[in-house]
């Protein structure tokens, strides 16, 4: 420890840390720009200049170690006359727009000018101007002329976004912020710029002049999009949405926030909202007065529960559906007497179920991650997926840790990777067993049997120090995910590591907390639809894009008698449900998200919802009374939380501990293997609809991507248009090479309307010539 | 596609620096293509960032920010021309206007026929010969007068090798 | 004594004749009352009365709808909706001042970068319903269209005290 002194305030502070730091963290406030507590330091902008004593010069407070008996002085006249020559320099070339910049109003340079700066400029000669720049849809350069060149967008890219799109061209005078020959920025974190940067140059595009900043009122929300729980600060306006920002959360997302979190709120006000109760009466939509369609939903659930039989029914509903809206419809169908209930819908391997020994979770606390020596990443699109936990890995590696990947594509992480096995989906469980064989060689001393590449994986994860594995979505959707799960809790053991699951969406731990599981005389997700029920009860799900299996999917929907949809949007629905059923999206209703860590989070609604829309949990509680179930009287969300989780110990019930798997490989099938990403902007039905999401590189249509060897086998050059078949159904997309998938393996996504009418997510798959 | 001479060329570069520190060579490897083509085009630098295993961008902030880069072709010759305060006491504007004249071409353009391309250049640190300019910043001509500027490009003009790359 | 003193000064209307004095010596001094409509009191350049939006010579409406009016008025007399245009410059497309609610107190030319919401002299405006003093954009800008010749010689008489 190190004792300074900044502004006649003793100081004790840890050797290392800046001046500014320790002047921050003894609540001395430092004017800065360039300076931002999560990127390299750059001190470039020269604002924190500060005197310390027997330095010759003002120094940079952002750059200058602390040193014993230092003492600073951030507002003597030397302090003070520096920063005020610097605040004038800085405003040379800044444009007077501040009136329609959108940054007004939270404008660091706008705050520091009246804080530090004179009253007026001496500089009367001409302010140089920079071109606006076309960098996507997300990020608005439209005004480069109010660069300060502090490099903050610069750095946050190459340092934690891991890739360089922005940089800064030219020289003195000349030089601007801009990207590689007029690129766009692709990055999935590349909102956070608009944060970071302290004037007015990056800016939202889709918040262009939509309000300054003082008419909007905050509200803190909770992100619906991933699973990490993300704190948001949903900013409203006139009863509307017109912005989404990160709240700084250092055990989340720290201070950021990805572009699907910050930009999924423009699908909210989408043409498709469904705005009014609807039935289908002769084949025609009529709108009706929520009376009407609750009466006949009811009926007709008591109707098919009287007739066919209760099990009849069948209840699926996404992820992303709130713990009270989970938690009341597994209450609603168990009071009809139905078990058919199920929230995992893109999974296929449902053999765990009996064998789960409590809630599968990420199986350590998110900040964890960043402590991590070695990590075992199993089928997972870390970066589309997951697309902050991935940053937060990236800065792990960064310090030191090693990236193990087991996957069957091989996207670029944009971080060091120190090992990785790639293979076909129905390998995968054989690579996984050969590290466990591995692990168990390298501790025990036997001699190594298995492969280079299980053996270079088993050594790093036997490094002695903090290890993890974690299985990704693409682990989760396998259809060994048991398997998979049983291996991955072997490693672990052998490695003294921990293991767990990247959960898929907001509630992915919610979901079991609030028994949105079939029991043991239920159906599960894909046996309800494997085996048409006559009824289905929908919650917030579009069944050909967030099942595991659209076309089987299609097909239950359109041969049942009543299809109950529950859903913010007009979409598919219409062509095979009975009753539409406007429901809030997560910005217009309470609840509660478990993220994947198993932390509880409740929100409340930001603005009230759209027409005639309802909170979820309000419509099923109405549908409760109307089929006279008894436990159907709660007045708040927060009375239905706290049923759902009374008596239940979160912390204690999370566990991924699975028992008695038979962990021998299959036999691989033959012919062409499916591997499918979900991809980052069609996970779910609020992000689907987000226009500027829709515009971004990430979201183009899907494509068929195969190895070229077999391309050229198949006899179809890149970009040509292939038919690619799944059962009954297929599609023809454009083929795409990636010469790092593996042989015998096509690329197609799902979740996609252009792939929707295929088949299940795994499995064999055909490609011919169109 | 960066040619073999320029691979071979980085490869001979990269030796000089640890194996982590490949980026310090992008500055020999964008003389190398100048060297070559005459002028570096976004796709080469597009191919030393591959090549180097650094992001584009960075190669662009590089390229960019050495005014002897040139990111368009300069002709065959490029002549840069100091306008600094020594060259500008010692009659640097006639000597420009003479080959403007001479080329019948302003600053930042090149000749009809490609040969002859005419910049502006900072100071070369030889004012003791001012004014002064350098072909494709490679030979130093200094003491100019309106004979000896017409003999240099009557030189070149016959394929002399002032400078040739 | 002083009861002789008041019976005198009552009988004589000495108090009456005072107070006379008083009427009579007004009666022949200047008068300051002026007969409006016909003559009416000299104002100042700053005076404060119907709001206007002003346009630049070219046409070119001045309002570049930064809202800092909408923000600083005390009676929240002014709404403002904002788009951008085709142009890809910030206008507004509603731009409405409540008269009713307007405390004239001058803060929103006090505030606006660009001089686009003036208070120009005129104070002779009514409304026969109420909605009547609901300006709107188009009528703002029509003021300020009739009395641009005021309303230029008046900022540049106050220019130099800015």
């Amino acid at each position: 420890m190190i004792n300074i002194e900044i502004d006649g305030k003793r100081i004790e502070t840890e050797n290392g840390t800046t001046v500014i730091e320790a002047a921050h963290k003894a609540g001395i406030s430092i004017p800065h720009f360039c300076y931002h507590k999560k990127l390299s330091i750059a001190a470039n902008c020269r604002m924190c200049l500060v005197q310390v004593e027997k330095a010759p010069k003002p120094l940079p407070a952002c750059a200058t170690p602390v040193t014993e008996g230092m003492k600073v002085f951030t507002a003597s006249e030397q302090a003070v006359k520096a920063q005020k020559g610097v605040m004038e320099f800085l405003l040379v070339n800044h444009p007077l727009d501040c009136p329609i910049c959108d940054q007004g109003g939270e404008c660091m340079l706008q705050d520091m000018s009246v804080g530090y700066g004179g009253g007026a400029s001496r500089y009367h000669e001409e302010k140089r101007t920079v071109l606006s720049k076309d960098i996507g849809p997300l990020v608005s350069a439209e005004e480069m002329s109010r660069c300060i060149n502090c490099t903050r967008c610069v750095r946050f890219g190459a340092e934690i976004a891991g890739q360089m799109e922005m940089g800064q061209a030219f020289r003195g005078e000349h030089a601007e912020i801009m990207t590689f020959v007029s690129g766009t920025v692709n990055s999935e974190l590349s909102g956070n710029m608009i944060d970071l940067c302290p004037v007015g140059a990056l800016t939202s595009k889709p918040f262009r002049y939509k309000a300054r900043s003082w008419e909007l009122s905050r509200r803190r929300s909770i992100s619906a999009h991933d699973s990490l729980g993300t704190s948001l600060a949903v900013q409203t306006k006139n009863n509307h949405v017109l912005r989404v920002l990160p709240i700084e959360n250092e055990d989340i997302n720290e201070c950021w926030l990805s572009d699907k979190d910050r930009f999924a709120y423009e699908g909210l006000n989408s043409a498709e909202r469904l705005t009014k109760p609807m039935i289908k009466q002769d084949g025609k939509w009529q709108e009706v007065e929520w009376q009407v369609a609750l009466e006949y939903a009811a009926n007709g659930l008591r109707h098919i529960a009287n007739g066919a039989g209760a099990e009849q029914i069948g209840a699926l509903a996404t992820a992303n559906s709130t713990l009270e809206e989970l938690y009341l419809l597994q209450k609603l169908m168990r009071g009809i007497g139905s078990d058919n209930v199920d929230f995992r819908l893109r999974q296929s391997d449902f053999s765990a179920d009996d064998k789960q020994q409590g809630t599968p979770w990420l199986g350590m606390p998110i900040a964890d991650i960043s402590r991590l020596d070695s990590v075992l990443i199993v089928g997972s699109f870390l970066r589309k997926d997951h697309p902050l936990l991935a940053a937060r890995i990236r800065q792990a590696v960064k310090k030191g840790a090693q990236a193990n990947i087991i996957h069957s594509v091989d996207d670029d992480l944009l971080m060091k990777v120190a090992n990785k096995t790639i293979v076909a989906p129905d390998a995968l469980v054989a690579a996984l067993s050969q590290v466990a064989q591995a692990l168990d060689a390298e501790k025990n001393g036997k001699a190594q049997t298995a492969s280079a590449g299980a053996v270079a994986i088993a050594k790093s994860l036997s490094c002695g120090g903090c290890v993890a594995v974690l299985l990704g979505n693409f682990a989760q959707q396998h259809p060994q995910a048991a398997q998979l799960q049983a291996l991955a809790q072997q490693i672990a053991a052998l490695s003294n590591g921990k293991f767990g699951f990247i959960g898929e969406a907001a509630n992915s731990v919610g979901g079991y907390l609030a028994h949105a599981t079939p029991g043991t005389k239920g159906l599960n997700a894909a046996s309800m639809l494997a085996t048409p029920r006559k009824a289905y009860v929908l919650l917030n799900v579009e069944a050909e894009l967030d099942t595991a299996n659209p076309q089987q999917a299609i097909a239950a929907m359109q041969s049942a008698d009543l299809v109950i949809a529950m859903s913010a949007y007009k979409h598919h629905a219409t062509s095979y449900a009975d009753v539409l059923l406007p429901i809030a999206p997560f910005t217009e209703t309470s609840g509660t998200f478990v993220s994947t860590e198993g932390r509880v989070q409740s929100f409340k609604g930001a603005v009230k919802p759209l027409g005639e829309a309802r909170p979820a949990w309000k419509v099923l509680r109405v549908l409760g009374n109307l089929l006279k179930i008894s436990g159907f009287d709660q007045d708040t969300s927060e009375a239905v939380r706290d049923e759902a989780l009374k008596g239940v110990d979160v912390a204690a019930k999370l566990s991924n501990t699975i028992s008695a798997i038979d962990t021998n490989a299959v036999s691989a099938a033959g012919g062409l293997q499916r591997v499918s990403d979900v991809p980052i902007y069609a996970t779910d039905a609020v992000v689907r609809r987000s226009a500027p999401l829709q515009a971004t590189v990430d979201a183009a249509t899907p494509q068929a991507w195969l190895h070229s060897e077999e391309l050229k086998k198949l006899g179809v050059q890149v970009g040509a248009t292939v038919k690619v078949s799944q059962g009954q159904g297929s599609v023809s997309i454009a083929a795409a090479a990636d010469d790092k998938l593996p042989r015998g393996v096509v690329r197609v996504a799902a979740g996609h309307a252009a792939t929707a009418a295929l088949g299940a997510m795994f499995g064999t798959i055909t490609v011919e010539r169109a | 596609m960066l040619s073999d001479q320029i691979q071979a060329n980085i490869e001979r570069e990269l030796k000089k620096y640890p194996a982590d520190q490949r980026q310090s060579a992008v500055m020999a490897a964008l003389r190398f293509v100048q060297d070559e083509k005459g002028w570096i085009a976004p796709e080469d630098m597009a191919d030393i960032a591959a090549y180097i295993g650094m992001p584009q961008m960075a190669v662009f902030e590089v390229a960019t920010f050495y005014h002897m880069y040139k990111l368009k072709p300069m002709g065959e010759y490029t002549l840069t021309v100091c306008t600094n305060l020594s060259c500008q006491l010692s009659g640097v504007n006639e000597t420009l206007l003479h080959l403007k004249n001479k080329l019948g071409i302003g600053l930042g353009e090149i000749t009809a026929d490609g040969k002859f391309g005419l910049r502006e250049g900072e100071c070369m640190g030889a004012c003791v010969d001012a004014p002064m300019f350098t072909i494709n910043n490679k030979k130093l001509c200094g003491r100019l007068t309106g004979e000896k500027i017409d003999q240099i490009l009557a030189e070149l003009s016959a394929g002399g090798q002032g400078g040739k790359q | 004594m002083e009861k002789i003193a008041h019976f005198f000064k009552s009988f004589l209307l000495i108090e009456l004749l005072k107070g006379m004095a008083v009427t009579g010596k007004h009666l022949f001094s200047h008068k300051i009352t002026v007969h409006y409509p016909e003559e009416k009191t000299p104002q100042s350049f700053r005076f404060r009365g119907l709001h206007a939006q002003r346009r630049y010579a070219n046409g070119e409406e001045r309002c570049i709808g930064c809202k800092l009016c909408e923000a600083v008025c005390p009676a929240l007399a002014i709404k403002i909706e904002v788009a951008e245009r085709s142009d890809g410059s910030r206008r507004t497309t509603q731009y409405d001042i409540d008269l009713t609610k307007c405390i004239f107190c001058g803060f929103c030319e006090e505030s606006c970068p660009v001089d686009a919401i003036v208070e120009t002299r005129v104070l002779e405006y009514h409304g026969e319903k109420r909605g009547d003093l609901y300006y709107t954009k188009p009528m703002l800008l029509a003021v300020g269209e009739k009395h641009e010749a005021q309303i230029a010689k008046d900022r540049a008489s106050d220019a130099k005290y800015r």
